[in-house]
């Protein structure tokens, strides 16, 4: 080996030790934290605290998760696509919130998140294991109609009765995307979303859980609470901390 | 004198290398990795924990201690006491009898798949591993009654044990023998039913018996004219166990009214709105499990399906999806059920046939391993 070979060798592994070292310098950490509303109200589980939207009665949540898919960050002329994502968001934690954790080894400043909420007409078709996609879990209708995009059971209590409440909503037509402007705190990276219950009996107008308290596989049913999924997520502001 | 300074330092370092050679050469040889070991892709994720890999002689070890008698107090009450795999490894009895002979409380559970479903065991999940979970039986005053001191002295004295605990965990200790009892059981996987081979694409089922898997896989809709047997909702399409993920692998399903409830899982978390939660088991092999239910109060299959047609108690902590399954559109009155007809009945019980695994139950990698001829 002659000289010019090794200070070859020696130029490229440096050149590959830094560009090594830069990447982790540049590796960006961000936490989309979720938090849970029942209106302006703190979701509570098993408790009667929530008023029916349109009708006379309390309600109690006592299951609440939904699948929030394919996160993308954009950053002027650049989007990132988080690989495998499929969260099933839940609330039933010592927490109280969910947290997704991201690594993305970039450098652009992300100023827009771009996510859906139920399960892309591709993944719902699969009985792949991907992300938290998982057949057979309680999301997993059976493989022939796909998931549960939103998952939510509890009661409703009126004066003379007690209501069972399920809400089981999916179907390829009703997964919907949400872009939201990402602002991030200096450090850590957190930025807070406020998750908002009752934006699902909402989306056509205040819906009386009475009139309708279970939702499962009539489309039309389903349609009129996933037109709430659009306004499910939000940006957290003061009203929320 | 330098010489023997030179010649002292030699000896010792010579010593002290053969020291470390002997203490850290396992006596008995490496443990050899586990061969040929297939699950189906339906199943799902699956996870071994790394400090307990699943070897050869650690499943062999497991299996000789599954069915050794010495593992109990009076020496004559083995794992396989209670699991028979004939039954799917269940006894056939409402409550298990062990060494004080006074019947238990619950009902022994099957073990089948343990690698999926729940990741808490017992039917109120207070072991969340099978490593924790296969101490506790041995050393219950009414199931084994066993002192573990008193186990490691005995086993200690068996040569083939103490060859096969010093492959698979260099030596006797009560973590090993948890250890190779979890092996073994993690290896009790039932993939061979009608239902799997449906499964495969390579069998159909009859129209009884595809009627029964349609309303087992629905939560009944009578808005959209769905019928279903609602079996779903606990027990996952494939496995046929309760899930996975955080809890949700246990409800109350409306076995008994506020009075007569039970602690169930809020015993393990504390918390009200556990109160009357049980394991919800896998199906697979249903049929052979008999009695059914965590304390075998039903006989039969047919007893099962009546409880869910009309047997359901009201308590506080009852399954809201339970309370609304319904096949009769806008039903009145305070009876909770299905609703299902005589024959959509029986196509269930014809669909839960198809799950029994005749392969399974006579496997002899899972039998008796003193009942086998000796090697010639």
């Amino acid at each position: 080996m002659n000289i010019t070979k090794i200070i070859f060798l020696i130029v490229e592994i440096f050149s590959v030790l830094t560009a090594c070292m830069e990447q982790a310098s540049t590796a960006q950490k961000i936490t989309l934290r979720l938090l849970p509303y029942v209106g302006q109200q703190p979701l509570i589980f098993n408790e009667y605290r929530y008023s029916n939207p349109g009708g006379k009665g309390h309600f109690k949540i006592r299951d609440f998760q939904f699948y929030l898919s394919n996160i993308r960050l954009s950053a002027e002329g650049h989007v990132y696509r988080v690989p495998d994502s499929y969260h099933l968001v839940r609330f039933d934690n010592e927490n109280g919130f969910y947290e997704i954790d991201l690594t993305i080894k970039e450098p652009y400043p992300f100023s827009q998140i771009t996510f859906g909420v139920g399960v892309d007409e591709k993944a719902n078709a699969t009985i792949l294991n991907v992300g938290d996609l998982d057949p057979n879990s309680r999301m997993a209708w059976n493989w022939e109609v796909g998931y549960k995009f939103i998952l939510f059971e509890g009661f409703l209590s009126l004066s003379e009765d007690t209501i069972p409440l399920v809400y089981h909503i999916g179907f390829d037509e009703n997964y919907t995307e949400l872009s939201l402007p990402l602002h991030l705190a200096d450090t850590p990276h957190v930025s807070i979303f406020k998750v908002d219950i009752l934006s699902l009996f909402n989306g056509q107008g205040a819906l009386d859980l009475a009139e309708i308290p279970s939702v499962k596989f009539d489309r039309q049913d389903a349609r009129q609470i996933a037109a709430g999924f659009a306004h499910l997520i939000s940006t957290c502001d003061a009203s929320c901390t | 004198m330098r010489i023997w300074v030179i010649w002292g330092s030699v000896v010792s370092l010579i010593a002290g290398f053969l020291v470390i050679y002997i203490l850290t050469t396992p006596r008995y040889g490496a443990p050899n990795p586990v061969e040929n070991f297939n699950v189906p892709f339906v199943f799902g994720r699956f996870t071994i924990p790394a400090d307990n890999l699943l070897t050869k002689e650690s499943i062999a070890l497991g299996r000789r201690l599954f069915y050794d008698p010495r593992l109990s107090g009076n020496n004559q009450i083995s794992c396989a006491t209670c699991h028979q795999q004939s039954l799917a490894f269940t006894d056939g009895l409402a409550g298990s009898v062990g060494v004080s002979g006074k019947p238990l409380a619950f009902n022994s559970m099957s073990l089948a798949n343990l690698m999926w479903g729940p990741a808490r065991f017992f039917w109120n999940g207070r072991a969340t591993s099978l490593e924790e979970q296969a101490l506790i039986p041995i050393q219950h005053p009414d199931e084994m009654a066993q002192d573990l001191g008193s186990l490691i002295k005995e086993l200690s004295q068996d040569d083939t044990y103490v060859e096969l605990f010093g492959i698979a965990y260099d030596g006797i200790s009560k973590e090993a023998i948890a250890k190779a009892l979890a092996s073994f059981q993690r290896t009790l996987i039932s993939a061979n039913s009608r239902y799997d081979q449906y499964l495969r694409g390579e069998i159909s089922l009859n129209e009884e018996e595809e009627l029964g898997r349609k309303l087992f896989m629905a939560h009944p809709d009578t808005k959209s004219s769905l019928r279903g047997g609602n079996c779903i909702d606990c027990h996952s399409q494939f496995l046929t166990s309760g899930f996975t993920a955080q809890l949700d692998g246990f409800s109350n399903n409306g076995l008994d009214n506020d009075a007569a409830l039970l602690a169930g899982l809020s015993e393990v978390t504390g918390k009200a709105e556990h109160r009357g939660f049980f394991k919800t088991p896998t199906l697979r092999n249903i049929a052979v499990t008999a009695p059914y239910m965590h304390d075998g109060r039903f006989s039969t299959l047919e007893d099962v399906l009546n409880h869910y047609n009309g047997g359901i108690q009201h308590s506080e902590t009852l399954s809201p999806l339970i309370v609304e399954a319904d096949n009769i559109d806008n039903h009145q009155g305070s009876t909770i059920s299905l609703n299902l007809t005589a024959k959509e009945e029986r196509a269930i019980i014809s669909f839960l046939h198809t799950l029994t695994d005749e392969q399974f139950l006579s496997d002899t990698r899972f039998s008796d391993p003193f009942k086998e001829a000796p090697p010639r």
